[in-house]
């Protein structure tokens, strides 16, 4: 018989051979550092002030799932169309992806995944068991429709006064129809309607509802009532025919559809309003001048706003102030003064100074007060403390009165745009939550951001930011259709991909394939892999080459005091 | 797209529990190599770090029958066996020659020289770190110039420049000779393939990051090999029939110091001395770039 080095003598073999593998070697005993897998804050999370889950919902448009895409907005904004379009995407100043090439293309990320979502409605899981609360929220605005989205979602009836005729606020009287489409402010609003939210319109509180009457029915009530009183210039000439708030124009424009406007056009201010306004009156066929006191630097308004402004006919003029309006009724002359930069001044921005002897004058058949707005707060008790014109409110957003809260812009804290006003009203939502079932509530606080530095440059090349289709824009006249047509599907999906995804794991397999002990393995329990602390000797590769810092390293004695 | 995603074989025939001290870019080679082969694989190792690796008798971590063989016989070991097997009538077994820079620059060369003048049917792996790391870290021929070793302490570093292994190879006009990288295992897997795939004598190099005896950190040790790579201290190419040069990927021009100055054997070095690894790697790339371009010329014909 031949003789085979598998017949075994003894139990042993007959030559020197492997008769089993090295598993009971648990090298595992040999770390002394751990890695484990850790998702972090993307800097864009941190830098949205509603708190969007920025990566996790790219990571259903990279699959093309986007339905559920939209549900991850949900969350935390119910208003993605409206602010995929407007918003002045803090999250994209702060994208990582700035420091490679340019930043993510977020906004328009956002708008697109609404715009997939408009024939949708909410997912089953949003309808909850009603509970016995009822809140009123005065104002329709963002802040008022977030926060009725958020408690309706927590079961309470919610009930919306809005004294227009139609519900939306600023997004309806303000935002011009060419930046944002009536039928997407529309859509969402009545999705939030779907939730039970009532929203109850041409209702004034303090005329057509008394406040006293707004408490005693309501278990809370949210003041929502945003800024809309536009400031005094406070110079001579001010009450001629001819000048008005520029969000009078608009309100008068958007809502009821007036379209008296005169040949020279003159706005005064350099925030989103001026803007809306200027753009909105070279539509109409004006020639528009923009004042602004200080510099393109320090101007408020989005710049991408501001370049298209310029782009479609809008004169700038940087470092002007009026001093005085002239003319005998109507105002036919505006009076100037050149001014120029100083020290910054509180908010960091550089103050304006008057330049001595430097007036010019310019004509004007129209003027547009757009310098900032300020809550109306006529119809509060005094008994509600507030602040510089707005409602003071303590970080949970509630009153010095139990029971009452505000947010948006007609409370203290982040003001003046559409993203923070979404962003208070969905934490008062929460707060009130809590005080109304008794409960102590924390907020969410996004630490541990990832930052540049921890990103794996060997991982990523430079690749273009997709530029968004617009519209035809050749013939401004009479046309209100909207200018920039978002990201189509490809686009969007590529986007996806060239985020860097900071912090957040998107099983890209880097740690698996690069672990020289095969410890690492496609996990079956949700998690996207696991590490087999066996045999893992805490080398630390897959944590040094994660692309994108989901993991962590830490010292081994730590866990085991734990 | 923006990030690469990895295309690698899923079958792990290397497993865990080897002795491989942690961050060792051998035992990423190897389970690399053995996800590139497959199955039918015979491994053959000669004194080396992986003769310790592998585990002590009766265990052997990889998945594929191992032979352990004296220092300077690896390429003989693989011959005989592939020779044995040929006489079985199974021509299609792989077998592999995994040996270390000591084993193949050095003690093993003659016996290498030998399966490649005979253009055996065998691929032979040479995992280099660059010294004698599992004896302690003496000196070998494929140690670099200027390096610390235990046997060229900082006072005296080493004074002689790399072994150039793959031009002695290619000196044996073999089908296939290439150089390979950690840090950059779907080209590594494709060379591997590829390897299997030909007939003859091949020779595979892999440049192998060893944190202990480098002085490196090793959590870096796929970072190194990257650097290494893209200053061109190792570039990574491949050479069919002896004169036909393929440069593998586009390096990056990052300067040699980024490659030194995460390792401690380096650390003593000066501003000069690093200046001059700086002109001696640009003028081996010149060489190489002129390498390939003869290569087309004749390729052309």
């Amino acid at each position: 018989m031949k003789k085979n080095a598998l017949d075994f003598k003894e139990g042993m073999p007959v030559s020197a051979m492997s008769i089993t593998d090295m598993s009971k070697n648990k090298t595992g005993s040999w770390r002394y550092m751990r890695p484990y897998y850790q998702n972090k804050t993307a800097p864009c999370i941190k830098g949205c002030p509603t708190g969007e889950k920025i990566p996790d919902y790219f990571d259903k448009v990279k699959a093309g799932k986007f339905e559920e895409a939209w549900h991850i907005i949900l969350e935390d904004n119910p208003l993605p169309g409206v602010c995929g379009r407007v918003c002045y995407h803090p999250c994209e100043g702060a994208c990582n992806r700035k420091d490679l090439d340019s930043p993510i293309a977020i906004n328009n990320m956002e708008r697109f995944v609404a715009d997939q979502n408009m024939a949708n409605g909410y997912p089953k899981h949003f309808h909850v068991e009603k509970t016995e609360m009822k809140i009123a929220i005065i104002g329709s605005g963002p802040a008022g429709l977030s926060a009725a989205y958020q408690l309706a979602r927590k079961g309470h009836a919610v009930t919306i006064y809005e004294s227009l005729a139609q519900p939306g606020g600023m997004l309806q009287m303000g935002i011009p129809k060419y930046r944002l489409p009536r039928e997407v402010l529309k859509k969402e609003i009545k999705d939030i309607q779907t939730l039970g939210v009532k929203i109850k319109t041409k209702c004034t509180v303090g005329k057509d509802i008394s406040w006293q009457n707004l408490q005693m029915s309501y278990d809370a009530v949210l003041i929502a009532t945003g800024a809309i009183k536009s400031r005094p210039l406070n110079i001579p000439g001010e009450e001629k025919k001819g000048i008005a708030p520029g969000l009078q124009f608009l309100r008068e424009f958007n809502l009821d559809d007036k379209k008296e406007i005169k040949r020279k056009v003159v706005v005064v201010g350099g925030g989103n309003t001026a803007i809306d306004c200027a753009r909105s009156a070279v539509r109409l066929g004006a020639d528009v001048t923009i004042v602004y006191r200080r510099s393109h630097k320090e101007m408020p308004a989005v710049p991408e706003e501001i370049e298209e402004a310029e782009a479609e006919g809008v004169k700038i003029n940087y470092l002007t102030n009026p001093v005085e309006f002239i003319g005998d009724s109507r105002v036919r002359k505006i009076r100037l003064i050149r001014m120029e930069l100083g020290e910054p001044d509180d908010d960091g921005r550089r103050r304006s100074v008057e330049v001595q002897g430097s007036e010019f004058e310019i004509e004007a058949d129209q003027v547009m007060l757009a310098i900032g707005e300020i809550p109306a707060l006529d119809f509060l008790p005094d008994s509600i403390n507030a602040q510089w014109g707005r409602v003071d409110v303590d970080s949970f957003q509630m009153t010095n009165n139990r029971g009452v809260f505000a947010c948006g812009d007609s409370a203290n804290g982040p003001i003046g745009t559409v993203v923070d006003a979404i962003a208070t009203g969905k934490n008062s939502a929460f707060t009130i939550d809590a005080f109304l079932n008794d409960k102590s509530y924390h907020f969410i606080n996004n630490n541990n951001v990832v930052g540049f530095d921890k990103i794996n440059l060997d991982y990523f090349h430079k690749e273009e930011r997709p530029a968004e289709a617009r519209s035809d824009q050749t013939k401004l006249t009479n046309n209100f259709s909207e200018v920039n047509l978002g990201l189509d599907k490809d686009q969007a999906k590529n986007e996806a991909e060239r985020c860097f995804s900071c912090g957040y794991c998107t099983t890209c397999d880097t740690c698996l394939v690069f672990c020289p002990d095969v410890a690492i393995t496609h996990s079956d329990n949700g998690a996207p892999y696991t590490i087999n602390y066996d045999y893992c000797k805490g080398c630390g590769i897959c944590v040094y080459e994660c692309p994108r810092d989901a993991m962590a390293f830490e010292e081994e004695i730590k866990w085991k005091t734990e | 797209m923006s990030q690469m995603k990895f295309e690698i074989p899923k079958i792990e025939l290397m497993k865990s529990g080897h002795v491989a001290c942690p961050g060792c870019g051998a035992s990423m080679a190897m389970r690399y190599a053995l996800k590139a082969l497959g199955q039918n694989t015979m491994i053959v190792i000669p004194a080396c770090c992986w003769a310790i690796i592998d585990g002590p008798s009766p265990c052997s971590v990889n998945g594929v029958p191992v032979f352990h063989t004296a220092f300077e016989t690896a390429a003989i070991t693989a011959t005989g066996i592939k020779a044995g097997l040929s006489r079985q009538g199974d021509n299609d077994t792989t077998v592999m020659a995994w040996a270390g820079d000591g084993g193949t620059f050095d003690i093993g060369l003659q016996a290498l020289s030998g399966a490649a003048e005979r253009n055996e049917d065998i691929i032979y792996v040479c995992y280099d770190n660059e010294a004698y790391m599992n004896t302690g870290i003496q000196r070998s021929s494929a140690t670099p110039w200027g390096a610390w070793t235990t046997t060229t302490p900082t006072k005296t570093p080493k004074s002689r420049p790399k072994k150039n292994i793959i031009d002695i190879l290619l000196a044996h006009h073999i089908p296939y000779v290439a150089t390979a990288s950690v840090a950059y295992p779907d080209d590594f897997i494709r060379k591997m393939k590829k390897a299997k795939s030909i007939r003859g004598m091949k020779f595979i190099q892999i440049l192998s990051p060893c944190p202990p005896g480098w002085k490196s950190a090793p959590e870096q040790s796929v970072h190194i090999s990257r650097l290494a790579v893209n200053s061109k201290v190792f570039p990574l190419y491949e050479v069919e029939d002896g004169y036909r040069y393929k440069i593998s990927l586009n390096h990056k021009n990052i300067p040699v110091e980024e490659y030194l100055k995460h390792q401690g054997r380096f650390k003593h070095l000066s501003k000069e001395q690093i200046k001059q690894i700086q002109v001696d790697t640009d003028t081996k790339w010149e060489v190489l770039m002129k390498k390939v371009e003869m290569g087309e010329l004749f390729s052309e014909n």
